[in-house]
């Protein structure tokens, strides 16, 4: 895949912002390039393929997403770096109608549709590039036991009166057993946390080794 | 266990008027005298413990024994995640040492005055300020932090505690450093305007693995500690965490911290740092290792003007080792792998090493100072070093403000190689600029209770 067509690709998407309609017949060859390389049996073709891959823009998060569920445990990393490349690549100075194309596949896979995993990492690549727009999907992950760690770290990065605010929110409706996980995001952010003392310093975990006598 | 029962002069004097009961425990130091505000006395034994004691860890405890059979200090405690390598630990620390897996039972501990913290470089940061919240004296392995906000907290927090806090980037510290730097700062290649430091690449992971169940005798939740939940996987740990970004951040971060210091020590450029700063290199293409393999940084720095490099190549590019006999005050050249050539207006420099191992090209250790040289610090030895910052409130040789300022220098190139993209640097504010991703990325959440 020529370096030139994965930037078409991208630009495209970022000039309309509208996905559906700029599945060109070259947008869908060269995602579906870049898929087959990924998925691919060769390290360094895969290892190339990962290279170029921050141009290939949003057209090839969804595709991406669904090779990180891959049972070959190199073609779900190879996928997961990919995906990193193109967040790292449309997060740049002056990117913003790529970022915010990017960003708005990145939060529709935020939902039940897609496993942990994934979720999990999309979470993470939201932190770095997550825009205003984010926050309520993300928030409402706070509520998913499985995700509510990560989803309280991804608003505290993210900065901005929403994210704060969600935090807000999310401490009075979270359930006793996370109130203290978010009262750090919240401290972190600069709030005064009232009647939740940190237990940074408490230790709990006991070991089996005895000291000699 | 070897272990002396003389008492020096203060606790003698404890015991004297304390009574009989002072005299039957030998090894007592007052509760906190010296974790406390103030600062005990030059005969003073410093309680310690050994945070993580595998690997570098198991080495520092090792070190610390010897002292403790000479009468130097006392060791309190070791902790670690592992079980085994704590079980180990324990042995070799001998009786009267208490094992722990959580080290905020060692933080507790009101007789305990200093702690070491050879942990892995994600947890360098919070265990480094939980230790100085809670009064105690810090020598933290190398890199200091993993991220900008981490150095910051690390700062403030030494500060604030009025602690003494020593770095594990002991190439300063060592014979050879000193000769190299008051070479240099006499001028004897003139003006310096370019330090490229150089290194073999980071390793690829080349026996992938998929996760798996962690083996019993690791506590996994308290591995990752401040880090983002993921399932386990034999290629983290141990030792080899330093190859995975978010954990070590390849040899830019392990080697940097020791090559980088040098330099940063010789040029009088602790407390700057670059104002920008430009990456490149290659990504491993198979495992779970995705430190850069080969890679290329430039920082450049303003007022007074010069570049550092750091350069990881491949072998056959680096720089031939000078011969010796092993009769040099570093004796011969152990790890040829890594050092920096400086360059002025009338020569250059070289050294290998920079870090347990530092050593000077030969003009350098036979210059001769003419009366009126200038002459630079001549640390005693690391622990030595922090032991006087321990006892007279002394700036360590690589004291934290030094040490994060280096650490930086390995974030932000590690930061520009993940970013494919040159970054620029406030290094009054300590803060990127004008780059929001890359500003977002200064800092990283941690994980619930483990966190600054």
């Amino acid at each position: 895949m020529s370096n030139n067509k994965l930037k078409k690709v991208s630009l495209t998407a970022a000039a309309t912002g509208v996905m559906a309609g700029v599945a060109s017949a070259a947008s869908n060859e060269a995602v579906d390039e870049l898929i087959a390389k990924i998925r691919g049996k060769s390290d360094k073709v895969r290892g190339d393929a990962l290279l170029r891959a921050g141009e290939a823009g949003a057209p090839a998060v969804k595709p991406l997403a669904k090779a990180m569920d891959d049972e070959d445990v190199e073609v779900t990393r190879a996928a997961k770096r990919a995906l990193w490349k193109i967040v790292r690549h449309a997060g740049r100075p002056r990117a913003r109608d790529e970022k915010r194309v990017v960003a708005a596949e990145l939060i529709g896979l935020l939902g039940d549709g897609q496993p942990t995993s994934v979720r999990r990492e999309v979470l993470w690549m939201l932190s770095e590039i997550g825009p205003r727009r984010s926050v309520k999907a993300i928030a409402a992950l706070l509520s998913n036991k499985e995700l509510r760690e990560d989803a309280r770290m991804v608003l505290q990065r993210i900065g901005g009166r929403q994210s704060l605010a969600a935090l807000k929110a999310g401490l009075k409706a979270a359930p006793k057993d996370f109130k203290l996980n978010i009262a750090q995001s919240l401290r972190q952010r600069g709030v005064n946390v009232r009647g939740l003392a940190c237990v940074k310093l408490v230790p709990t975990k006991k070991t089996n080794v005895k000291p000699v006598k | 266990m070897k272990r002396t029962n003389q008492l020096n002069r203060r606790e003698f004097l404890a015991g004297a008027a304390a009574g009989a009961a002072a005299v039957s425990f030998p090894y007592f130091v007052p509760s906190g005298a010296l974790a406390a505000r103030g600062r005990g006395g030059a005969n003073e034994r410093i309680t310690m413990a050994h945070i993580g004691v595998g690997g570098m860890g198991g080495s520092h405890l090792r070190g610390m024994v010897k002292r403790r059979d000479k009468g130097e200090v006392n060791i309190a405690a070791v902790c670690d995640a592992d079980e085994n390598r704590l079980a180990n630990a324990v042995k070799t620390a001998g009786k009267g040492v208490q094992p722990y897996r959580d080290y905020r039972y060692i933080l507790q501990r009101k007789d305990i005055d200093a702690v070491v913290i050879a942990t892995p470089d994600h947890w360098h940061g919070v265990q480094m300020v939980h230790a100085a919240e809670c009064g105690k004296h810090v020598y933290v392995e190398k890199p200091a932090c993993c991220t900008i906000e981490e150095g910051k907290a690390m700062v403030a927090a030494a500060k604030k505690n009025k602690v003494s806090v020593q770095v594990g980037s002991q190439g300063r510290s060592q014979p050879e450093a000193y000769l190299a730097h008051r070479y240099l700062v006499n001028g004897n290649i003139g003006h310096i305007s370019r330090v490229d430091c150089f290194h073999y690449p980071s390793p690829e992971d080349n026996n992938p693995v998929p996760d798996s169940a962690p083996p019993p005798e690791l506590d996994w939740d308290l591995w990752l500690g401040p880090l983002r939940w993921r399932p386990y996987n034999k290629r983290y740990c141990h030792g080899v965490f330093r190859w995975v970004l978010e954990s070590g951040g390849g040899q830019i971060r392990d080697r940097g911290a020791h090559v980088m210091s040098c330099a940063m020590w010789w040029m009088g450029a602790d407390g700057t740092g670059p104002v920008t700063i430009e990456a490149t290199g290659t990504a491993p293409t198979k495992g779970l290792w995705d430190s850069a393999v080969l890679m290329k940084v430039t920082y450049t720095f303003k007022n007074p003007d010069w570049t550092l490099t750091w350069t990881q190549m491949p072998r056959e590019q680096l720089p031939s080792a000078e011969k010796r006999t092993g009769k040099e005050p570093g004796g011969r050249i152990s790890r040829p792998g890594y050092g920096a050539i400086y360059r002025g207006d009338k020569g250059e420099f070289i050294h290998w090493g920079g870090d347990g191992g530092t050593w000077a090209e030969k003009k350098a250790r036979e210059w001769k100072p003419s009366a009126g040289a200038k002459d630079v610090y001549k640390s005693p030895g690391h622990k030595e070093d922090w032991f006087k910052g321990i006892k007279t409130g002394a700036k360590t040789i690589m004291n934290i403000e030094a040490a994060v300022g280096v650490a930086n220098l390995c974030v932000l190139g590690n930061l520009s190689f993940i970013l494919g993209r040159k970054l620029r640097w406030d290094p009054v504010k300590q803060e990127i600029v004008g780059d929001e991703q890359a500003r977002r990325m200064m800092g990283r959440p941690q994980r619930h209770p483990y966190h600054l």
